[in-house]
């Protein structure tokens, strides 16, 4: 019979707060997940993530970074990174398709939401298994995302929505979407005339189509809205105000989810080597390549670390060109250290096997978190755009 | 002192400081003479007390830690500065953990005021056998020895190791000094032919090991924040290059080929700064200082190198002459990641280090 466990009122002393939190892990994670999950059918998987997010909800864990107003635990930012850290450093599953339910939703209708949108939405997430996804990229409009050609003519009191989203997370099992569309063609700038809007996807003209990826899982999806007919008091903010929100809902994870991914591998990457004990740790060349590689890691961590702290601190005097470098060194580190143990192990890495969802980057199935590493380096502004924005706005050089 | 001035303002006086004496044209103009060291501009930074930032207060130093040295060394890397610094700072390391009473009065207070500059065997410099009342022998390879002063040379006596001190004025020490390609600082070979010595030369440390150990990160950090200077001041030279230099009726610093280029070599940069400021900021006895001490040397030293080649690139045709300031860092950078220990050498004990863990 498991005993209770008082997390939350530990706040105030980081020892007890920490140690807690280890002994509910040690209880409370689902046993075998990682095996359980590999492969299972994507229903299968939903009830056992919800299973999982009910048993952190048991001990105020379920949205462990949420501010009271928001109805979370309002726990200080350090206890947040702790609570962070220990799910990694304990192996805990990470509640894959709850993302944008979780960060995105939530701050978005907090900070521009209207009342009504609140009382509506919230609840689902706070006290239910609402998934939400979200609508942004589309074919067309990928790094440069401001052209995006999904449209929303307003017709009395509903809008009517045209288009096709791509890349959208989880949009099969969603409910709702964050949607961006064009209200207005004239603008001048391709930032005008953007909405921001939540979709019930279950409106009649909305389709969605699961893409299959390169890991031979479908985490993305498309989806196309045939004159789907939106209420107008499903508008967030104000009509054409679109971008704006967009960016702020982009920006409120706060380095918290990077940082769970980034202390995931680094539990890995010292597994990697201890398992390898035998094997590759005693080949001169690899085992320096290792050490190497450890440096790349360090810097990574060194540098979300220094994120967090200049975000406790105070939010609004973060750096905020910090985020843009941690995007530009920790994707390629993750595929450089992904593609070394394909070299190191052989043969073994090249036999397929299905993903083990929750993992983030380290499932340890060595071929299939090489391919995943590239989430990292494509999504959410390609390195590229990040090189772009580097040298523009942070050094100074003009543009092409 | 230490709680009166933040390592931030440090940082910034040092590099102000160094910015108006050792503007690029001094490095540049240095580069070509063949002087030892730049005598005055040591006079001027000795008169400023940086050559006492980690002296002990009671010998008339600042008692300031590891991440002022490194603010200095990062400092004297990005103005690529003559100075030898380096074997200053692992002498008083060393006086500080194995010295004796008179040991510490004789030398410390010289090594504040920089009437001492000390030149700093490598950890796998030749050792010599101090059993005897005369010392004969070569160490090669001693850096900054043809401006030193003092010799700090390993040995070992009675069965122990040793470190000796030496004044290279002894009579029978003499110095063949080697040319580098990196004008900024020396190498040079001790020639010892029956050397008088005697237990006042001589430092017995408690634990050698440990000791080395702890020099080997004091040496790390120094280095790495060097190279973090020297990159840092490469890109930046480069980037206002490249917002002048037009072609095809445009600045090149207007194509994204090469502005993609030095993205990542700054992205880079900030990476490196966080292993050096994390580093710096252990405390020695810390469980991993270390391990961070090496991989800030390794990683830092490796990534500003890489930095430093492709500066000339970007700098074309003029990169390629030595009027202009990219090869000055590239030489400083290449010779700081030979220094205390090739890369190769250090990844190996990064590697046992972890296995250890």
């Amino acid at each position: 019979m498991s005993r209770t466990y008082d997390i939350l009122g530990k706040v105030g002393d980081e020892q007890a707060f920490r140690q807690e939190i280890r002994e509910w892990l040690a209880e409370c994670t689902p046993k075998n997940w990682r095996v359980k999950w590999q492969g299972v059918r994507e229903e299968d998987l939903k009830s056992e993530i919800i299973a999982w997010l009910g048993e952190r909800r048991k001990v105020g864990l379920g949205t462990p970074h949420w501010p009271k107003e928001w109805g979370g635990p309002g726990l200080p930012f350090t206890y947040q990174i702790m609570v962070y850290e220990e799910l990694s450093r304990a192996d805990a599953p990470e509640l894959d398709m709850f993302t944008i339910s979780l960060f995105h939703t939530p701050a978005t209708l907090f900070e521009h939401g209207t009342q009504e949108q609140k009382d509506r939405y919230l609840h689902g997430i706070t006290h239910g298994t609402d998934i939400w996804c979200q609508g942004f990229s589309e074919p067309g409009a990928g790094s440069d995302l401001a052209s995006l050609r999904t449209s929303a003519r307003r017709e009395g009191d509903h809008y009517v929505l045209n288009g096709q989203k791509i890349w959208s997370s989880g949009a099969m099992n969603a409910q709702y979407c964050l949607l961006l569309a064009r209200t207005d063609n004239s603008g001048k700038r391709k930032h005008d005339g953007i909405s921001y809007f939540i979709l019930d996807m279950k409106t009649p003209g909305v389709e969605v189509r699961p893409i299959r990826q390169i890991t031979g899982e479908s985490e993305f999806a498309e989806i196309f809205m045939d004159d789907v007919k939106v209420p107008v008091e499903n508008l967030i903010g104000a009509e054409g105000n679109g971008w704006n929100i967009a960016q702020s809902t982009l920006s409120t994870e706060r380095g918290l989810l990077i940082f769970g991914s980034v202390e995931r591998l680094a539990r890995s990457f010292e597994l990697d080597g201890k398992d390898a004990r035998d094997t590759w740790m005693r080949d001169v060349q690899f085992r320096r390549e290792y050490a190497a590689l450890y440096g790349e890691l360090q810097s990574v961590r060194l540098m979300i670390r220094q994120l967090l702290i200049e975000l406790e601190a105070n939010p609004d005097k973060a750096s905020p060109t910090l985020p843009t470098f941690i995007k530009l060194i920790w994707g390629p580190f993750l595929q450089r250290y992904t593609e070394f143990l394909l070299r190191a192990e052989g043969l073994e890495t090249q036999k397929w096997q299905p993903a083990i969802p929750g993992t983030s980057n380290s499932s340890r199935l060595r071929f299939n978190d090489f391919l995943k590493s590239y989430g990292w380096t494509i999504a959410g502004g390609s390195n590229e755009i990040m090189r772009n924005i580097i040298s523009e706005r942070i050094l100074g050089l003009p543009r092409g | 002192m230490t709680d009166e001035i933040g390592i931030g303002e440090l940082a910034e006086s040092f590099s102000e400081f160094l910015g108006t004496e050792w503007p690029r044209e001094k490095a540049v103009a240095y580069a070509r003479g063949s002087a030892v060291y730049a005598e005055d501009l040591w006079s001027q930074v000795a008169a400023l007390g940086w050559t006492a930032l980690t002296v002990p207060e009671a010998q008339a130093g600042l008692g300031m830690g590891l991440s002022a040295t490194a603010a200095l060394h990062d400092a004297l890397g990005a103005a690529a500065a003559p100075l030898p610094m380096l074997g200053n700072t692992l002498a008083i390391a060393l006086i500080e953990a194995a010295g004796t009473a008179d040991q510490k009065e004789a030398l410390l207070s010289g090594l504040a005021d920089g009437s001492v500059r000390a030149s700093f065997a490598h950890p796998d410099a030749t050792i010599l056998d101090a059993d005897g009342s005369v010392l004969d022998g070569q160490v090669a390879d001693m850096l900054d020895v043809a401006s030193a002063t003092h010799l700090f040379l390993r040995g070992t006596h009675a069965g122990k190791s040793v470190w000796i001190v030496l004044p290279t004025a002894t009579s029978g020490v003499s110095i063949e000094r080697t040319l580098l390609a990196d004008a900024s600082r020396t190498l040079g070979t001790v020639i010892l032919s029956s050397v008088a010595i005697s237990p006042e030369h001589l430092m017995t440390p408690e634990d050698a090991a440990a000791l080395d150990d702890d020099l080997l990160r004091v040496a790390a950090v120094s280095l790495a924040a060097d190279a973090l200077g020297g990159g840092n001041a490469t890109l930046a030279a480069t980037v206002d290059y490249m917002k002048g230099r037009e072609q095809f009726d445009r600045v090149i610093g207007s194509f994204q080929a090469l502005k993609h280029r030095v993205a990542d070599h700054k992205a880079a940069l900030e990476a490196a700064r966080g292993l050096v400021d994390h580093a710096a900021s252990l405390d020695a006895d810390a469980p991993s200082a270390l391990l961070a001490a090496l991989t800030a040397k390794q990683h830092v030293t490796r990534v500003v190198a890489e930095i430093a080649r492709d500066c000339i690139q970007l700098h074309g045709g003029v990169g390629f002459t030595s009027e202009y300031v990219p090869h000055i860092y590239l030489k400083r950078a290449k010779l700081n990641e030979a220094l205390f220990g090739t890369r190769s050498v250090v990844l190996d004990r990064i590697a046992d280090i972890l296995e250890a863990a």
